[in-house]
């Protein structure tokens, strides 16, 4: 694998062999050579009908088929469709809500608030019934209207709630009847639930603001208190892209040469106008509609713990909801390609939607600025808020990196957090935590990841987004 | 060679072949792989059965982080797939939407018919519970990584990745 670098911190992979594309990473220092990844990246190059280049994030790390911080923009007409360019946990997103509070006023009330945030939204192994379970046409409906179902039920922020979220808050290629019975059986009850891993709701404090203009328009005072929301679309995505999986390997012979001869067999893969293709497509994104109502009934459950602890009615807290990020997806998107724009359909996957100023895509209060970007890092740290660039509608397919990045195995975190009190040292930081597992801590602990500082770093430097302001955890809820 | 061992492991009940099912209770051996941000299992067995055996406990045992199941139902599941690695995915599978959907886990494996291109297994389960199974892991889904399922030289081996 030859690679060189363009310039700063970009570098290539040159197209050899059947790739149909060179390969682009942002990376932090030099990537290298023998990194798993970027043979999976090469392997993204292989796709057919891929545009340009197949894209890596500097949060690149080893994936099922893409690497994770991949960015694979295909002909919409032409092109094949890959659950592996998407992942399990179909738009697994990140929503920040901002609020009027000020972080010295609740200081007091930390461990008050992180424990109702823990009593209301179910976290862990199996966390189900935050609301009353579906029924059928419940579900049907929250497939196709993503967070708008659940703002009409009242769990919400503000009305407006859905249009600060990409794609509005639903993704209009969304077709319920693909979504297989199984799935609905994993999904009916565990809307509004956290899930486990590296999920979390964070109560943050606005520590940073780096772009005035940018952070007034997004609504970010410094002092503030911002609640971030990181979770995705549950048991019932992960059917999906299971069940998808399994199907598009078998069909993958009958597509032709393209399709027979990928290096790996985790990129299944599907023509987009395909009946597999499409009928993949259509429970995808309403898996991905699950996942914005999930965050979006979590928005509405946190306001009210909120309220409960502080004692206030939910209006006086000021919440609104600033955005809401995909991370794991595939979507229509019109791009200028070659000077002229046309319809692609992008996968990123633990990659994030960035789009520059002036974009109509992006709701009005932040056009002028660009689309918030929202990079959680690890619990112990910091996250950050960037904005989308010009440049990165020209580079990257309007995209971005999406958080750190592991550095250590769970295994690996296990055995670096023995003998050390976990808990004690982020409460001795002024963390308030609740976590339903134990050994979350160990698993999740800042030191098992890359800092996200120097991932944002790197997509600054290229001009992709831009710093907004840095938020810093004040109580984390984790399954 | 792929044909020879379709030929050694066509489908057969282990009955007719003259064995008596085994029945395999946790806890059986297995080796847990450190995999980036998720979580793999390495069986051995000297038998096709064992290893689909111990494939299936590995995998309870990762959901019930070493805590005892303590059986309340039995269920015949029946897999096919294209290959032996698949199959044995496909099995897993199974019994990862039982956990996802019914909150139960394989406390014991028997299995009662193997082959390359269908098994078939009695597993007792028994019911997650939040305190005993406090340490298990949140398998999401059985991914097809490195996955496999073979005979190689005296024994059988199987490996496979679970998404967390």
């Amino acid at each position: 694998m030859q690679l060189r670098r363009i310039e700063g911190d970009l570098w290539e992979i040159a197209r050899e062999g059947r790739m149909k594309v060179p390969g682009r990473v942002y990376s932090v220092g030099p990537p290298a050579p023998d990194d798993p990844a970027l043979r999976q990246l090469a392997n993204v190059a292989h796709l057919p009908g891929i545009l340009r280049f197949a894209l890596a994030m500097p949060d690149l790390h080893w994936g099922y088929g893409f690497p994770i911080g991949g960015v694979a923009a295909v002909d919409a007409e032409r092109g094949a469709v890959s659950p592996g360019g998407v992942g399990y946990d179909i738009n697994c997103g990140v929503r920040l809500v901002t609020t009027e509070l000020e972080a010295e006023a609740v200081r007091p009330r930390l461990p008050d608030l992180a424990a109702r945030l823990f009593l209301d939204i179910p976290t862990g192994v199996g966390s189900s019934r935050a609301i009353p379970r579906l029924s059928e046409a419940e579900l049907e409906a929250v497939l196709a209207e993503g967070a708008r179902w659940a703002v009409k039920r009242g769990f919400a922020a503000g009305d407006d709630d859905a249009l600060r979220c990409e794609e509005g808050g639903a993704l209009a290629g969304a077709d319920a009847a693909c979504v297989s019975e199984r799935a609905r059986r994993r999904g009916a009850d565990q809307l509004g639930t956290l899930g486990s891993g590296n999920h979390f709701l964070e109560v943050d404090r606005v520590a940073a603001v780096y772009d005035p203009v940018a952070a007034a328009a997004f609504g970010l005072h410094l002092g503030a208190v911002a609640i971030q929301i990181h979770s995705g679309s549950r048991g019932l995505g992960y059917q999906v892209c299971d069940e998808a999986l399994a199907s598009l390997a078998a069909l993958g012979k009958d597509y032709g040469e393209d399709y027979r001869a990928l290096p790996d067999p985790q990129l299944a893969c599907a023509p987009i106008s395909s009946e597999a293709g499409a009928a993949y497509l259509g429970a995808m994104q309403a898996a991905a509609n699950f996942a914005f109502a999930n965050r979006q009934v979590m928005t509405g459950l946190a306001v009210r713990a909120f309220s409960r602890v502080l004692s206030g009615a939910e209006g006086a807290l000021g919440a609104r909801v600033l955005y809401d990020v995909c991370h794991n997806v595939a979507k229509r998107e019109v791009h200028l390609v070659e000077g002229r724009a046309r319809e692609v359909l992008v996968h990123r996957k633990g990659a994030t939607r960035a789009f520059g100023p002036g974009d109509e895509r992006v709701p009005l209060p932040y056009r002028a600025v660009g689309q918030p970007v929202l990079i959680p890092g690890d619990m112990g740290r910091y996250s950050y808020v960037l904005a989308g660039t010009a440049r990165a509608m020209e580079e990257t397919f309007g995209s971005s990196c999406h958080g750190a990045g592991r550095l250590l195995s769970r295994g690996g975190a296990l055995r670096a957090a023995r003998g050390r009190d976990l808990l004690k040292e982020l409460e001795a930081r002024g963390i308030a935590v609740r976590v339903r597992a134990r050994k979350t801590l160990g698993e999740e602990m800042s030191d098992a990841y890359k800092d996200v500082a120097e991932v944002v770093r790197v997509m600054a430097s290229g001009g992709i987004t831009r710093l907004v302001a840095r938020l810093d955890p004040l109580a984390v809820v984790k399954g | 060679m792929e044909q020879d061992l379709a030929r050694r492991t066509e489908e057969r009940t282990l009955a007719s072949a003259g064995q008596t099912p085994h029945r395999y209770t946790l806890p059986e051996p297995y080796r847990e792989l450190d995999h980036t941000a998720d979580v793999g299992v390495e069986v051995e067995g000297r038998s096709l059965a064992e290893v689909v055996a111990r494939l299936v406990l590995a995998e309870a045992a990762l959901l019930a982080g070493g805590g005892a199941v303590l059986p309340d139902r039995e269920e015949l599941l029946e897999v096919k797939g294209e290959d032996l690695t698949r199959t044995a995915l496909a099995l897993l599978r199974e019994l990862l939407y039982r956990f996802a959907t019914a909150r139960v886990i394989a406390a014991s494996c028997t299995v009662h018919a193997a082959g390359s291109t269908g098994l078939a297994v009695l597993v007792e389960l028994g019911p997650y519970d939040p305190v005993a199974h406090a340490e298990g892991h949140d398998l999401k889904a059985v991914t097809w990584h490195e996955a496999r399922c073979a005979e190689e030289g005296d024994l059988w081996r199987a490996r496979v990745i679970f998404d967390l």
